[in-house]
This record gives C-alpha cells, structure tokens and sequence, in this order.
C-alpha cells in the first residue's frame, strides 16, 4: 500500500510538469499576446491623441528598444523552454507571477475567490449527499415501483440537461418574470449594513437558484450510484442468511447492506479537494457570481497568461491529488481493496 | 438479413420491454429520419408548383428564376407571394407549400415592426422568429440537425482512437501503458475551451475542423472502460488460446477481445451522444462554436437570454433541447438495462 502511494504521488511530476509545459508552449505561440495588445491599444490612443503626429513616429509606435524592454517585461525575449524553467522555479516557491491585466499578484486574485467556490462547492456537495443517499435508498427498496419510475424520469431529465440551461431558465422564470429571487449576485448592494442574521439570509437568498443548478448534474450519477449498489447488496447472499436466520427486512437493510452499500460513494470522496477551486464559468457567469470559474475565462479571453497557468497549476494539482485520495478512501472503507505496483 | 444470435435478441427483447425507452428510441429515430428530409417539410421553397399545366419541383437542385412562372425578376421566386398572385388570378395555377414555409436563413421583416415577432398562426411562424426575423421553428429544426449528425460523427472519430488505444493499453500493459496514462492525463487536463478560443481568433471555424478539433480533445474518455475490460478479457483462456494457435496482436484484440467487450461500448454511446449535444450548443452559446448564420441551439439560447421579455424565444429552445436530450438520455437508460444480465432477486 505504501509503497503504491509512493508510487503514485512520484507520477504526479511527470504528468503536472506536462501539464504545464503543453499550456505554457501554447501560451507563447498564440498571437495576441499582452504585448501586442498593449501595441494596439497605444496606436489607438496615439489615434485619436492631440499630439500631432509625425509620419516617422506613426509608422511604429513602439521603438525596438522599448520592445525589447517589454518582452524582458514579460519574459518574452528567452526561448520557450528558458523561460518555462524560470517560471518553474517561481513556482516550486509559491510565486505564481503577476496578472498581465491588472498587475495584481495571481495568488492573490484566486485566494480572494476561493470564498466564493468554496461556500458553492461544499453547500452543493453536502446537499447533494443528503438529498441522493436517501433518495437512491428509497429508489433501491421500491425498485420498479411507480415511485422508482418517476424519480428516474424526473432525475435523468435533470441529468440530461447542462447546467447553465437549468440556470437561464430559473433566472427567467423566478427572478425576471415573478422577481421572487435576485437575477444574480453573490450577495445584495447593502450586504455590508446588515445584521449577521440579515446577512447570512442575503447569501442564503442569493445562493438558491444557483445551487440547484449546480446540484442536478451530479445528482443523476450519486443517486444511481447509490441505488444500484445498495441493490447489488441486497441481493447477496449474506442479507439472505440474516433474512434466513429471522432478521426483519428493514433491519437486514439498516444493519448489513446499508453499510456496503457506501463504498462506491467513496470513490467520490477524495476529489471534493477540488471544490477549493470549483466553479463552471457558465453557471457563474449566468448568475453574476464572481468567482473562479468567471475569473479563469476572462483570463483566457483577454489573454492574461500568468492567471491562465496559476489556475492551471491549482486544478492539476487538485484533481492529480485527488485521484491518489479517493484510491486512499476507497482503501480504508472496503478493507478487501489492496493495492499492488500500478493498478491493474 | 443479418442473423441475429440469440443473446443479441434477448437484449433487444429486453430493450422493448422497457416502454419509456422503447418509445423514446422510436420518437428520436422518427425525428432524425424527418431531418434527412427537412428541406420537404420546413422551407420557404414550394413542394410543388403546377403552372400552365406543367409540374414544377423546386425543393431540391437550382434555384428557379421568378420569371419561369410569369413574375417579373430574374432572382429565386418567392413562392409564398406566388401562391398568393395564383389564388387571385384562379387561373388553374397552384402552389404547395410546405407545412412551415419558412427557410431557416430568411429574415421575414413585417413591415412597420422589429423583430423578434410573436409566434402567430396566421403568419406561418408557428414559434415566432428570433432577433433577426428569422423563423425559430426552422431554426430549431436544421440546428437539431446539424448538432445530431455533429455529435454522432464526433462520436465515431471518438471511439474509433479511443477503443483502439484504450484495448492496446489493456493488452500490451507495462511501459506503453504507463506512458500512455500519462499522456491522456496531460491530455486531459489541457483547457480544451482555451484551444477553441485562440483557434477562433485566427480562423473561422468550419462543421469538419470544429468536429477534429473536438475529437482531439475528447477521445481519452473510452480508453478507460477499454483498458479496464481488456485487462479482465486478457486474463481469459479463450485468449490465450487464439494465442497459442498464433493470432497476431492486432486479430486477438478485433476479433476476439472487442466483440467481448462490445457492451461497455454500446452503453455510453446514447451518453456520449448528449454530451455531444451539448458542447456544440455550449460552445455557440459562447460565439465559439460554428459560424453564423449557421441555424443553432446554442445561438438561439443566447439570444433568448438576452431578450428574456421576448419568452418564446427562451421557451422553444429550452423545451427542444430538454425534450432531444431526455429522449437520448431514455434511451441510454433502456441500453444499459438491457446489457446488464443482473437480475437483481430481493428477499423480503
């Protein structure tokens, strides 16, 4: 087990190192870059400036040696895999760079959004273990029922849609048409004025529609996944022989398949890390919310590459170690698993 | 006739006796066989023009220039007005227009207003028209068929890489394995969105270079259930059988280990479908995806955002994606059960 662990986190070098290698290539060879966009954007104010021009100075409006200045700036003058080693070695001591947009340091910009991703992530994946473990239980014990049938259908349409399409329509219906819910926001304008209870009402508020849109993708898969296992336990020989030997259904249920039955929920476990840095941008960007999703796509639009590869770096570093936990969970709950050399 | 073997027939049986998947597979294989002939049933050419006792079809091939039927242009006839000029003269004279007769290009301006209009029976805009007076029932219906016939040509480039990558890892193991987990991993982790939006800045993308650009991002979900069976299928005597009687690598894996594994293949195709779906109406909903004027769902979703007073808008194109992707999500459900051989026997 141990030297599996080893194993596996040792893995996690390569693979991170050509994460960030494949995007960071990527980065430099697309035009548009900040240096041409600060190029454009000074011919644009020398455009419509009062200072009368030369033809000279029109021409190019930058001279080399400011240029030159500026790929030092931005680290554009080196070769590719220089400058990736330099960027490496800031990264191994935490210093992920400063946003080419606001000159902000990166680490700074995702830390004062993690609030954000992390009060969604965590609420949603509480309320979604409350709502599928009892659901899929119910599902199991009345399988084939006309309560089964229409819970499927009413949880695989759920699942069947995006998100974000969830979203518009909950925004049209309660917020735009009936105004029983914000169009959007975190929080309310006068968040700061209110009492505690008033604002944890505010959040509460704001939270709502967002929340079930972000619920009903991962509902369908925890409340099949639930039912199905908790099916394939009841159907084992062992809840027979407690049958047999004169337990009732319900207890047979409650004391022996209803442990088993959480195993495979476990796999699941190990990457909630993830949540740190949670967030789909269309959701967020459906609902105002200013958070990481949103920030990590008006990086990648406006091109601002230090905040593009420091949200990288955080997420492949989330989910490569999550996968190595949720091995770990899975491990401890169903003591049968061992893990030898690279899984098979 | 393909003879059918007796467990296939079982799993179809199976199939059909799940109603709520048995419908949906007949529902959706209805709708895609009318979207082969949608130019019939949705367009603003006639089906039919009778004129001076000559028959005209001008659904399919060149356009028709106005002045075959007496109009005075040399441009395409517009049937609709022609149909009207023909009721007033009644000079034996006719059109048939198909049921919608409406183009999913062509804006409809009426005269003294803005569009969007309002879905009115009288005008033929049986849902209403979008921004730009164009009708929202074509547009639904030529996007449905784009982003099906999209999503099941991305789904073959798919797992035509994908099995075969996935099975080669499962068979050969060792290093290759190793290095091509790894490689999927980086693979994956890349920000497809990022790669769609700098492409874009540079060239337009077309239906073919959207579907390559897709498939180079989206075949590493297979190689997992592929590896994973063909780990177990490997492990078997029939294997080592065909083995020992000499059967290269390559005869093993297609003859024999992939018909064995076919199952877990043929369950996510209906998921796959909808995923597909749905990242093409994602991906137009964010400008990113096939140009305009090209008729989408995602398009339309956007602008039924911006325009939420104009509800119909918002309203259609929400119910036709619900009601396409529960349909293949029903479906996908009812595949799944059929494959399963579990019978799941409960003591109470």
């Amino acid at each position: 087990m141990l030297n599996y662990l080893i194993k596996r986190f040792l893995l996690i070098i390569p693979t991170f190192l050509g994460i960030t290698l494949v995007v960071f290539t990527i980065t430099r060879m697309v035009p548009g870059g900040p240096i041409e966009k600060m190029i454009t954007e000074m011919q644009l104010a020398q455009g419509d400036g009062k200072a009368s021009m030369t033809s000279a100075v029109a021409g190019s409006t930058l001279s080399d040696e400011q240029l030159q200045e500026l790929k030092e700036f931005y680290g554009f003058d080196k070769p590719i895999l220089v400058s990736y080693w330099e960027w490496l070695k800031k990264v191994v001591q935490f210093d992920l760079g400063r946003s080419t947009r606001y000159n902000d340091p990166v680490w700074d910009t995702i830390k004062s959004k993690m609030p954000v991703s992390i009060f969604y992530g965590i609420t949603t994946m509480i309320l979604t273990y409350l709502v599928c473990i009892p659901l899929g239980v119910a599902k199991a014990i009345r399988h084939g029922g006309i309560f089964d049938n229409l819970s499927s259908i009413l949880v695989f349409i759920g699942y069947a849609i995006p998100g974000y399409v969830v979203g518009i329509l909950l925004v049209w219906f309660f917020a735009f048409k009936y105004e029983i819910f914000p169009m959007g926001g975190f929080t309310g304008d006068e968040f700061e004025e209110l009492s505690l209870a008033a604002q944890i009402w505010d959040i509460t508020y704001h939270a709502i529609l967002p929340l079930i849109a972000y619920m009903l993708g991962s509902f369908a898969l925890m409340t099949f996944i639930m039912k199905n296992s908790l099916m394939d336990n009841l159907a084992a020989d062992y809840v027979r022989t407690a049958m047999a030997k004169g337990l009732s259904f319900p207890r047979a249920v409650i004391g022996h398949a209803f442990r088993n039955s959480f195993i495979p929920l476990a796999t699941h476990l190990g990457n909630s890390i993830s949540v740190l840095v949670a967030g789909s941008f269309l959701i967020e960007k459906i609902f105002n919310i200013d958070g990481i999703g949103l920030l990590g796509f008006e990086a990648l639009v406006e091109k601002d590459y230090p905040v593009v590869m420091g949200l990288l770096v955080i997420t492949a570093m989330l989910t490569l170690i999550g996968n190595i936990l949720s091995d770990i969970c899975v491990a401890i709950v169903d003591p049968r698993v061992k893990f030898q050399g690279v899984k098979k | 006739m393909i003879r059918l073997s007796p467990l296939t027939k079982k799993k179809i049986t199976r199939f059909k006796s799940i109603r709520r998947s048995y419908w949906s597979a007949i529902i959706l294989l209805f709708l895609l066989f009318s979207s082969c002939f949608a130019e019939l049933l949705i367009n603003n050419r006639a089906l039919i023009v009778k004129y001076q006792g000559e028959y005209y079809f001008p659904t399919y091939g060149d356009m028709i220039p106005g002045k075959t039927f007496g109009m005075d242009y040399e441009y395409e006839t517009n049937y609709r007005k022609l149909k009207l000029t023909f009721k007033e003269k009644n000079s034996g004279n006719w059109v048939l227009m198909p049921p919608v007769p409406y183009n999913a290009y062509e804006n409809d301006f009426i005269e003294g207003e803005y569009p969007p209009y309002e879905p009115s029976l009288a005008s033929g805009h049986f849902l209403g028209t979008d921004t730009a007076g164009r009708d929202i029932v074509a547009r639904l219906f030529y996007g449905f068929r784009i982003a099906i016939w999209f999503s099941m040509i991305l789904l073959v480039i798919n797992y035509a890489v994908g099995v075969s990558i996935g099975a080669l890892m499962g068979f050969w193991g060792g290093w290759f394995d190793l290095i091509s987990q790894r490689i999927i991993e980086i693979w994956s982790n890349i920000p497809f969105l990022y790669i769609v939006m700098i492409l874009s800045s540079i060239v337009v993308p077309k239906f073919w270079m959207l579907i390559v650009l897709m498939a180079i991002f989206g075949w590493m979900g297979m190689t997992w259930y592929l590896r994973t069976s063909t780990y177990k299928e490997k492990a078997r005597e029939y294997v080592m059988a065909s083995r020992a009687l000499g059967a290269s690598p390559l005869r093993i894996i297609f003859k024999h280990i992939l018909p064995n594994s076919i199952s877990v293949i043929i369950t996510f195709i209906p998921f796959s479908i909808a995923a597909g779906i749905t990242s093409l109406t994602s991906l137009d909903y964010l400008g990113f995806g096939l140009p305009p004027p090209t008729p989408s769902w995602g398009e339309l979703l956007s602008q039924g955002t911006e325009n939420m007073e104009s509800q119909w808008i918002l309203i259609s194109v929400v119910t036709a994606m619900v009601t396409i992707l529960a349909l293949v999500t029903f479906i996908g459900e009812g595949i799944r059960e059929a494959f399963d051989p579990k019978r799941h026997t409960v003591y109470r």
